[in-house]
C-alpha cells in the first residue's frame, strides 16, 4: 500500500466517523429538544381532545377506498384507547359497564365509525352494547340495531339488543329483539325462553341473573365477561342477604335480641344450604365473614333497611379482593 | 414472438430485482412482524383480524406503488437511455416490447404477492400459536389483489406510453382512486337529471376498470371467501381489461418515431 493509498484510507475512515457522529449526535439533540418542547407544551384543553370526528363514518367509509377494514380496526383500536386513556386518569376505581362519570362524548362517533367501516365487525356492537348504556342508551341502541340489520343472521346483536332495551326498563321491545333473535338459525333456545321472561317478568332480579349469565357465557371479551360477573356476583350477593337477613329476623323474634355470632345461626344456615353461586364460589359466611351484629342491626327489616346497600357493598369490595 | 416477449419479461425482472425493488419486502415483514408482536396488546383480542387487514392493505398498498412508480420507468428508460433504439433495431415489435415490459413487471408482483401473502400466513400462526383456520381464506382475496395490481400495472403501461413519468404516475394514481368509486358513478349517472351528463357517468363507469370488485380484504378479515364463480368472473373481466390496456399501449407506442 502507497503512502497515498494509506492516507486517501485514513480520511474515508475519519470522514465516516465524523458523518456517524454528526447522525448521532442530531438524533439524541433531536430527541432531547422533543422532550423540553412536550414539557413546555401547554395542557389540552379537554374539549379540544373530545373534539368531534371530522369525517363520518358514511363518508370515512368512501375515502378508504379498499382499506375499510384497516380504517375500522383503527376507529376500533382509538375506542379501546379512548376509554382505557380516561380510566387511567381517573383517581379512583371505575366499573366497566359504569362509566358515566368518564364522560366519553366521543365513544359513540368513534364506534359508529368504526361499524361504518366495517359493518361485520362484531366487537365494537358488542362494545356499544355493554359501554354506551351509560353515554347513551338511545345511541348504543341505533348502533346495535345497525349491526343486527348489516348481519341478519347474527343473533347474538339480538341478545345485546334485548339487554339494551331491559336497561331501559323497556320490557317489550327487549322481549321483541329475543323473539327476533331466537328466529335465526343456530339461536340457543334459551332466547326464545327470555323473550317470554321479560313479557312476564322483566324487572324481577331473576331474569337480570339471567341476562348476565347469558352475557358472560357467550362474550368472548374480557371486559365485557369481568362486568357480567361481577353483576352474577351482585344479584347473587342480593338474593343470599335476603336469606340472611330472614335467619337474622326470626333469631332476633325468637330472643329478642340480635345474635352474638354465626354460632348460634349454625343449624338454621345448614337447614337452608345457603346457594353456591354460578361461578363456584363459596357461600358468602366462608368468604367475608361478616359480624351477624352488623348484619342484624344495619340491615334487619326490624331495625330499618338503610344500611343494606352499604352492607351490600362492603361485601362486594371484599368480593372484588379476592378475584 | 413468445420466446422474445419472454427475453423482455424475464430482462424486466432482473432490472426490478436489480433495483431492488424487493426491498419493500424487508418493510413489509417489519411491519407484520411488529403488528403480530404488539397488535395484541391494543387490540381487545381482535389480533388475527387486525393481522390479515394490516398485511393485505399493506400488500395492496405496496403494490400499487411499485406498479406505478415502477410501471411508469419501464419505458420511460428505456427511451431515455436510447437502448430503446438498439432493441428495435433486431426483429422485435412493438407489441412484443410493451407486453414482454408487461409481464415482467407482474412477475416481479407475483414474487412480491407471494412472499408478503406467506408472511400475513405466517404472521396468523404466530398469533393463533399453530394452524389458524383463515389461513387458507386470505389467498383467494391475496389472488383478487394480484388481479387488481395487474390492471393497474397495464393502465401505468398505457399513460407512460405516451406521457411524462409524474404524469403517468398521477394519471395512474387517479385511475386507483376513481376505479374504487364505480358504484359511486354509476349512482351518480343515474341520479343525474340531464341526459348528457348521464351518458357521460355511465361511460366513465365502463371506461374506467371496477377495481372495487377485488376489494375483498374485509371480509377476508372474518374469513369469508368469495365465490369461486365471483372469482372466475372477476378474472374474466380484468384479463379483457388488460388486453384491451395492451392494445391500446401498443397502438400509442407503435406511432412514436424512433428512427
Amino acid at each position: 500500500m502507497t503512502k497515498d493509498e494509506s492516507l486517501s484510507g485514513y480520511n474515508d475512515r475519519a470522514k465516516t466517523i465524523g458523518l456517524l457522529a454528526i447522525v448521532a449526535f442530531g438524533l439524541i439533540t433531536a430527541a432531547l429538544l422533543a422532550g423540553w418542547i412536550d414539557t413546555r407544551r401547554p395542557a389540552a384543553d379537554p374539549n379540544v381532545v373530545d373534539e368531534s370526528l371530522y369525517l363520518k363514518g358514511q363518508t370515512a367509509r368512501r375515502l378508504s377506498l379498499s382499506f375499510s377494514g384497516l380504517a375500522a380496526d383503527w376507529y376500533w383500536m382509538r375506542s379501546l384507547q379512548y376509554v382505557g386513556g380516561k380510566i387511567v386518569n381517573m383517581p379512583e376505581n371505575v366499573v366497566f359497564d359504569n362509566l358515566e362519570q368518564l364522560n366519553l362524548k366521543l365513544l359513540p362517533s368513534l364506534l359508529d365509525t368504526a361499524t361504518t367501516l366495517d359493518p361485520e365487525f362484531f366487537q365494537p356492537y358488542e362494545y356499544a352494547a355493554a359501554v354506551l348504556p351509560a353515554v347513551d342508551v338511545n345511541e348504543a341502541i341505533r348502533i346495535v340495531q345497525k349491526g343486527s340489520a348489516a348481519n341478519p343472521s347474527n343473533w347474538r346483536l339480538y341478545q345485546h339488543l334485548g339487554y339494551l332495551y331491559w336497561q331501559k326498563q323497556d320490557y317489550k321491545s327487549a322481549a321483541e329483539a329475543y323473539g327476533n333473535g331466537a328466529q335465526i338459525p343456530g339461536a340457543p333456545q334459551w332466547m326464545q325462553a327470555m323473550k317470554a321472561r321479560m313479557l312476564a317478568d322483566g324487572g324481577s332480579r331473576s331474569t337480570a341473573r339471567e341476562i348476565y349469565l347469558r352475557m358472560y357465557e357467550q362474550s368472548t371479551d374480557n371486559n365485557i365477561r369481568t362486568m357480567a360477573r361481577h353483576h352474577v356476583f351482585q344479584i347473587d350477593a342480593a338474593d343470599q342477604l335476603e336469606v340472611l337477613q330472614k335467619v337474622l329476623v326470626e333469631f332476633q323474634t325468637r330472643n329478642g335480641r340480635c345474635t352474638s355470632g354465626w354460632k348460634e345461626l349454625q343449624s338454621e344456615l345448614r337447614t337452608l344450604q345457603m346457594p353456591i353461586g354460578y361461578f363456584g364460589q363459596c357461600q358468602q359466611l366462608n368468604i367475608w365473614q361478616p359480624e351477624p351484629r352488623f348484619v342484624c342491626q344495619y340491615i334487619s327489616p326490624l331495625n330499618g333497611a338503610t344500611g343494606s346497600n352499604r352492607y351490600y357493598h362492603r361485601h362486594l369490595n371484599k368480593y372484588d379482593a379476592l378475584q | 414472438m413468445l420466446g422474445r416477449i419472454l427475453a423482455i419479461a424475464h430482462n424486466t425482472f432482473r432490472e426490478a430485482v436489480r433495483d431492488r425493488v424487493l426491498y419493500n419486502l424487508v418493510l413489509f415483514v417489519l411491519l407484520l412482524t411488529g403488528a403480530a408482536i404488539f397488535i395484541g396488546e391494543l387490540s381487545g383480542g381482535q389480533e388475527r383480524k387486525i393481522i390479515v387487514d394490516l398485511g393485505l392493505s399493506a400488500m395492496l398498498l405496496f403494490g400499487v406503488f411499485i406498479a406505478i412508480f415502477v410501471g411508469v420507468g419501464l419505458v420511460y428508460k428505456e427511451i431515455e437511455r436510447r437502448t430503446v433504439y438498439s432493441i428495435f433495431s433486431k426483429p422485435v415489435g412493438r407489441g412484443e416490447f410493451i407486453v414482454g415490459k408487461y409481464l415482467g413487471l407482474c412477475l416481479t408482483l407475483l414474487v412480491n404477492v407471494i412472499v408478503m401473502g406467506a408472511g400475513v400466513s405466517l404472521a396468523l400462526v404466530y398469533v393463533s400459536r399453530g394452524w389458524d383456520p383463515m389461513i387458507p381464506g386470505i389467498w383467494p382475496a391475496v389472488l383478487l389483489i394480484y388481479v387488481e395490481l395487474m390492471i393497474l400495472t397495464g393502465v401505468t403501461l398505457l399513460f407512460s406510453s405516451f406521457s411524462s413519468p409524474a404524469l403517468s404516475a398521477l394519471l395512474t394514481f387517479f385511475v386507483f382512486i376513481i376505479g374504487h368509486f364505480s358504484a359511486d358513478l354509476k349512482s351518480l349517472a343515474s341520479s343525474m337529471g340531464s341526459a348528457g351528463a348521464r351518458w357521460l357517468f355511465t361511460g366513465l363507469y365502463y371506461l374506467v376498470p371496477n377495481l372495487s370488485n377485488y376489494s375483498f380484504i374485509t371480509p377476508a378479515a372474518h374469513g369469508r371467501t368469495p365465490e369461486p364463480a365471483f372469482v372466475m368472473a372477476a378474472i374474466v373481466y380484468a384479463l379483457i381489461y388488460i388486453t384491451v390496456i395492451l392494445a391500446a399501449a401498443t397502438l400509442v407506442f407503435s406511432k412514436r418515431n424512433f428512427k
